[in-house]
């Protein structure tokens, strides 16, 4: 177990190192960010101060090289649009990020797995098909169109939700959240809402297909013919079979939603990271694109190390195989 | 004479298929005594497996038991409410199943299955529960089993997750044991020792059992009565010995020769020429007809079963016997 760890953590640095690469030279490759930076009225010396201050008149591998130890540093640079450090900016915005993408993501889960798993225990009941129904929503309509009726209906017409920002926070571990205050949860819902909508009909649908297959093994008829009751199949022996596929999803979507967010996050001006990055992009803000892109990267083989951790707590024959 | 345990009498069980109705089973009728194996007989899809299926009320959509009775010690089974069912499954009849590799949860150890089916009937602290699970483990012939409760199916071999089933399915002591061809997907070295140990097993529990199989010599070694099924009926039936020795109807006569060890060397195995009818559209006329080499005009009316006594023959032409 120790060693697959390590074996991990030594593919994950790796990785990483190749990502800088790519990362930085795709990013640098495209725009001129002095452009951007000065008005284009600014005499020639503002002009060569600015590129010598941000090290943009060195070649591109020398350009890479400080950015990589900067970056052993734990320096991701300064934004050329907040004139801030890098790394402040990101971990001011992210904790909202996170705190959306959890809500969405685990209720989309908490929800979605009991649904899934009743509607292929019970196929052709009236509230099987209602879920399947809901789940189909879930996958076809846009999210933004989804956030727009939200934001009309429950802010505009009844008032009972905010219709934007991120309300009052109370701090835990030197950090803000949302969750801790009544208020911010109804701060929270409605974008957490939009954004686990389609999280929801995948859970749900995953959860089907995979209890609509293991009813009709062996497994089951087996419990059955030991006389276990119907509840103790389902959340015993299904529940545990059809976790691996769960599990699996509920990473990559965690994963992709903290990096993607960006949509439900603009409609509710969630100040999230994806906000961020949206606005960096149109600014051609260099470092904060490169330091958004290495922490995504950095949270996906993060929730994908994980992930793999949590394989061989939930399939014994891959522990097995591992020790 | 022994008491009387399971009264199977006139059970039919169908399958309303896209395609009309199947008819799997069909007026089924047998009686098993207390502590007594009895061995069902037949072909793929001869209906042997739904039958013990439908004696646990397992019988999944679109199958449907559409007439007939189980009765228990006198209790009738067919129509029982689902919860009294589940008290009957596992406790009083259990069932073993053909491949023990898709009846286990590969994700759970074998301690934790075997404490969820005795849970399933009574509650017993953690302690008591592992105790009575490694008993049974090592009378099913698993050496040191309180320690490898804690293992999972796939450390164990073939045979011996097919001994953790067994071990299951006499975890409660229960009076009938259903084998549903349970050493078929084993290797043939084994299943002599498996089948030798549930005969023994079964002596000493007094378990009573119905051991499925299409395998006439496996059947004929474990069990004293058996019953042979074709196209969803009981076409004969009778004590072990006399059956095997002369049988009554065509089919069990040519069952019987086309066993390998009735074959004389360099020359080949015998067969049944054709195949059986299918269970959707079952016409009136004998439904081994086709196949049959002694039929006559006579055959096209559908043969009741017929009895002597201690045997059963469904045939207007009968090898031996004198039938009423």
């Amino acid at each position: 177990m120790l060693g697959f760890v390590i074996q991990r953590v030594v593919q994950a640095v790796v990785v990483m190192l190749i990502i800088s690469i790519l990362v930085f030279v795709g990013v640098y490759a495209v725009g001129n960010p002095i452009d951007v930076l000065i008005s284009p009225d600014a005499t020639q010396l503002i002009r060569e101060q600015t590129i010598k201050a941000y090290g943009l008149d060195q070649p591109l591998w020398k350009q890479y090289l400080d950015f990589l130890m900067r970056l052993l540093q734990g320096d991701f640079g300064r934004s050329f649009v907040y004139n801030m450090p890098v790394i402040d900016l990101i971990f001011s915005r992210l904790p909202a990020t996170i705190e959306l993408t959890l809500t969405a993501v685990l209720g989309a889960t908490v929800l979605g797995v009991p649904l899934g798993i009743y509607a292929g225990y019970r196929p052709d009941r009236f509230l099987s098909k209602m879920i399947m129904g809901l789940s189909i929503f879930g996958f076809s309509v846009p999210t933004f169109w989804i956030g727009l009726v939200l934001i009309f209906t429950f802010a505009v017409t009844l008032g009972w939700f905010p219709a934007g920002n991120r309300g009052p926070t109370a701090s835990l571990w030197g950090i803000e959240w949302s969750f801790l205050t009544g208020e911010g949860l109804a701060y929270l819902f409605l974008p957490a809402l939009n954004l686990s909508l389609f999280k929801f009909a995948m859970m749900v649908r995953l959860a089907r297909a995979g209890t609509r297959e293991t009813m009709l093994t062996d497994i089951v008829k087996f419990a059955r013919a030991s006389g276990e009751s119907e509840f103790t199949i389902l959340h015993r022996h299904v529940l545990r079979l059809i976790s691996i596929p769960i599990v699996t999803v509920f990473g990559l979507e965690l994963g992709s939603t903290l990096a993607f967010a960006v949509v439900t996050e603009t409609i509710f001006s969630w100040p999230g990271v994806g906000k961020l990055i949206i606005d960096s992009i149109a600014t051609l803000d260099r470092p904060v694109m490169v330091a958004y892109l290495m922490l995504v990267a950095f949270l996906f083989i993060m929730i994908n190390l994980t992930v793999d951790i949590v394989y061989v707590f939930l399939d014994p024959r891959l522990r097995h195989r591992r020790s | 004479m022994k008491k009387i345990l399971l009264e199977v009498e006139g059970l039919s069980t169908h399958f309303m298929t896209r395609n009309g109705v199947l008819k799997a089973v069909n007026d089924v009728s047998f009686t098993l005594h207390e502590g007594e194996i009895i061995g069902l007989v037949g072909e793929s899809g001869s209906g042997k497996s739904v039958t013990g299926f439908s004696i646990l009320g397992l019988v999944d959509a679109p199958g449907q038991i559409v007439a007939g009775s189980v009765r228990l010690q006198g209790r009738e089974l067919i129509g029982m409410a689902e919860p009294e069912l589940r008290t009957v499954r596992g406790r009083e009849i259990s069932m073993v199943f053909q491949d023990p590799s898709t009846t286990l949860n590969p994700v759970l150890s074998i301690g934790t299955q075997m404490r969820l089916a005795l849970a399933a009937h009574e509650t017993v602290s953690r302690q008591a529960a592992d105790t009575r699970c490694a008993d049974v483990l090592n009378k099913v012939g698993i050496p040191d089993a309180a320690r490898r409760l804690d293992y999972f199916p796939h450390q164990f071999s073939g045979g011996m997750r097919q001994r953790v089933a067994i071990a299951i399915a006499l975890l409660n002591h229960p009076k009938l044991i259903i084998c549903d061809e349970p050493t078929t997907a084993l290797d043939v070295s084994i299943q002599a020792q498996i089948l030798l140990q549930m005969k023994t097993l079964a002596q000493d529990f007094g378990t009573a059992m119905i051991w499925i199989s299409h395998d006439l010599s496996t059947v004929s070694s474990v069990a004293s009565q058996l019953l042979v099924m074709y196209a969803g009926r009981i076409i004969e039936s009778g004590p072990a010995r006399d059956l095997l020795r002369i049988p009554n109807h065509p089919y069990t006569h040519g069952l019987l020769g086309s066993l390998p060890e009735h074959a004389r060397p360099g020359q080949p195995l015998e067969q049944i020429p054709g195949q059986m009818p299918s269970l959707i559209d079952l016409g009136s006329e004998c439904a081994f007809l086709s196949r049959c080499t002694k039929s006559d005009s006579l055959c096209h009316t559908s043969p009741t079963l017929r009895s002597d006594g201690s045997r059963r023959v469904r045939c207007h032409h009968p090898i031996a016997g004198d039938w009423h």
